[in-house]
């Protein structure tokens, strides 16, 4: 199976390291430019594609890493090329453009995985095994936070650039909806505050949304790049009928260095971790490899993704009207 | 002055923690106790070694300074009338009362006799929250932009089971748990909520309580600031510890974490399998119960008063009906 992967910032750089650990050959490397793209295909001893195209033409699997309003036309490039496709999250920027994507996919009959990573991080992997074994019984009060500050670019920072990213609300806190979803099933409304900045006045971006579910439970997801570098918190707590677990990363860290260095040495894009065998990134693009080369079903679908992009849509919608979001009113979803 | 001191029923468990405290006051004097409940009145006056009163009335007959009035929530309202016509200074548990009218009828009749009602809310007194609020004040932290915070709590039956009649206590853990943090955020800000949206359910404890278990509120302030409050009962019954109080401040220079309970040693016996924390941090009701004795005895407005009490009240009954109409509600309340 050759991968071609689109887009060499961090987290194509981070995707490579990981299919590097699985059976897949990764043909080469497309970047913003050719220059951008030539370390990493140097590192793994391949190939920089002129274009999307010419890397398309010779691959069997496509790995978008590229920023989320870039998602939506490189999808739909590969699925006309009838090649399966790994997407970063979120989906894409809009859901009209996430539904024609997935549309895309199944009338090509490509495989559409899309790359919540937070489901294959062992802690957020464990707590869903824990409650689907019903040992806490049935969730009632979930709270999730993730924060961590604001990513950085040398050049061209689309992370804060609200149209290409729909800011911290769809690019952080997607995780968390997800993964809400994922523990405590469909949500029905979303009530979301949150400072942008977007905002002239708002030096910060950081978010709380109240998930209402319909089977009943409650979530809280706080979303922050509002936090100095290079801090990366990430908690997870479940309260549920008949007991509660949590995962704290102040309080769970296994390795803690407090070192004087210079100042300003903080990486450009945060990444949360817990010292591990093998990273989460790797772990899930192991268990895309399988689904990619066998009949298994996909861990997450694009479905899923299109599930957790509509939370967030939502949040968004009402942290701008100041009221709730019921998700029933939004376009029926199909996939 | 000597200030004596009276409580009013211990209905509420916190009369157990109290009644150490005015002991333990110097200058303050403790005069007795009563209890509509005459077998729990008993039953404490043997395990404080406590004076019995035979009733509210022999209890005001003493003329106290001041009473602590520790009943059911829905009976906070006629005992601080008492109390009031007879010039005696009330600290009324929280909430202040379960219904908006009966709480401005405290204030009133307070106000009426010139006695001080005060509300006890005891984190005000709380010396890591102590530590924020001057942080806040000397501009530390910069512009506030948002807070994450949680009063989660075991769910109370084990400790009293009126704390789970609605009509007893007001409610379940959206009235028992908002009032703190929601009279906290009003102190930290220094200017009044204008929107409260909340959301509750009960799926924890179903088939043991009535009331909801689990709620969330968010207080959205005039200029934009908000505020998240988990109320939930979500601790489990076998958590080390009845709950806690926790804050995340997000402002201009980045992020403050308070737990105000962490303050704790952790202790394993291995005779018993078990193990537990050992809270050293200070005593928020000691430093609560001081203030209501130097206001009487200063004959001035305690730092909280009944006012505080009311806005929280308020507060938790916008909750209750965003929560049923599941849309936000604007305050104050008509």
């Amino acid at each position: 199976m050759k991968i071609g992967i689109a887009g060499t910032g961090f987290m194509g750089e981070t995707h490579a390291a990981g299919w590097a650990a699985t059976p897949a050959a990764i043909a080469g490397f497309v970047g913003s430019t050719p220059d951008h793209a030539r370390p990493l295909a140097d590192r793994y001893h391949t190939q920089v594609y002129p274009d999307f195209a010419a890397m398309l033409a010779e691959v069997d699997v496509v790995d978008i890493c590229t920023p989320t309003h870039l998602h939506h036309p490189q999808v739909l490039q590969a699925a006309a090329a009838g090649k399966h496709i790994v997407c970063e999250k979120p989906l894409a920027r809009t859901l009209p453009d996430a539904r024609e994507m997935i549309a895309a996919c199944e009338a090509a009959g490509v495989k559409l995985l899309v790359a919540h990573v937070v489901r294959f991080f062992p802690e957020y992997a464990g707590a869903k095994a824990t409650v689907a074994g019903g040992e806490i019984g049935q969730p009632a009060v979930i709270r999730l936070t993730r924060g961590t500050f604001r990513p950085k670019k040398p050049v061209d920072n689309w992370f804060t650039d609200f149209d290409k990213s729909g800011g911290m609300m769809l690019d952080l806190m997607i995780h968390d909806f997800d993964y809400a979803r994922w523990i405590a099933g469909e949500v029905e409304s979303v009530f979301a505050k949150n400072i942008s900045s977007a905002e002239p006045d708002a030096p910060i971006d950081y978010g709380l949304a109240i998930l209402k579910h319909r089977r009943g439970a409650i979530s809280h997801v706080e979303g922050s790049w509002a936090y100095p570098p290079p801090l990366f918190r990430t908690r997870l707590e479940i309260a549920g009928s008949d007991g509660w677990l949590n995962h704290d990363s102040d309080k769970n860290a296994a390795v803690g260095m407090h070192l004087r260095q210079p100042p300003g040495e903080a990486p450009d894009v945060p990444i949360p971790g817990s010292p591990l065998a093998e990273s989460p990134y790797t772990t899930q693009l192991k268990a895309f490899y399988n689904a990619l080369t066998s009949d298994a079903d996909v861990p997450v679908t694009a479905a899923d993704g299109l599930a957790a992009l509509q939370i967030a849509l939502a949040a968004i919608e009402s942290a701008q009207t100041g009221k709730p979001v019921d998700l029933k009113a939004l376009p029926e979803v199909s996939a | 002055m000597t200030i004596k001191l009276g409580i009013v029923s211990f209905a509420h468990l916190h009369a157990e923690a109290y009644i150490h405290n005015v002991r333990a006051i110097p200058g303050v004097e403790f005069i007795g106790f009563c209890d509509d409940d005459a077998q729990r009145g008993q039953h404490f006056a043997g395990q404080f070694d406590a004076r019995l009163l035979p009733g509210y009335e022999a209890l005001l007959n003493e003329q106290p300074d001041g009473v602590i009035i520790c009943s059911e929530n829905n009976k906070h309202r006629p005992l601080t009338e008492q109390a009031a016509q007879a010039g005696i200074h009330v600290l009324s548990e929280k909430p202040l009362a379960t219904t908006l009218p009966d709480a401005r009828a405290m204030i009133d009749a307070c106000n009426a006799t010139g006695v001080i009602l005060m509300t006890a809310f005891p984190m005000r007194f709380s010396a890591p929250l102590l530590e924020v609020k001057a942080s806040l004040d000397a501009g530390t932290l910069g512009r506030v932009f948002s807070f994450n915070t949680t009063n989660q709590g075991q769910m109370p039956i084990a400790h009293r089971d009126w704390f789970v009649d609605k009509k007893l206590a007001g409610g379940g853990a959206m009235m028992d748990h908002t009032v703190h943090l929601a009279d906290i955020l009003r102190w930290f800000l220094q200017t009044e909520v204008a929107e409260v949206y909340a959301v509750n359910n009960h799926i924890m404890h179903k088939d043991t309580v009535e009331v909801e278990t689990g709620g969330m509120v968010m207080l959205t302030f005039p200029d934009g600031t908000f505020a998240s409050i988990d109320c939930s009962w979500s601790k489990p019954l076998n958590y080390p510890t009845w709950g806690g109080l926790t804050m995340e401040l997000i402002s201009e220079r980045g992020l403050t974490v308070v737990d105000a309970f962490s303050q704790n040693l952790t202790v394993y016996q291995q005779s018993s399998h078990s193990h537990r924390w050992a809270y050293w941090g200070s005593d928020a009701n000691h430093a609560m119960i001081e203030e209501f004795a130097a206001a009487i005895r200063e004959d001035r407005p305690p730092v909280v008063t009944g006012e505080d009490g009311y806005r929280a009240v308020e507060i938790a009954m916008a909750a209750y009906r965003s929560a049923e109409t599941g849309q936000p509600v604007k305050l104050p309340l008509k």
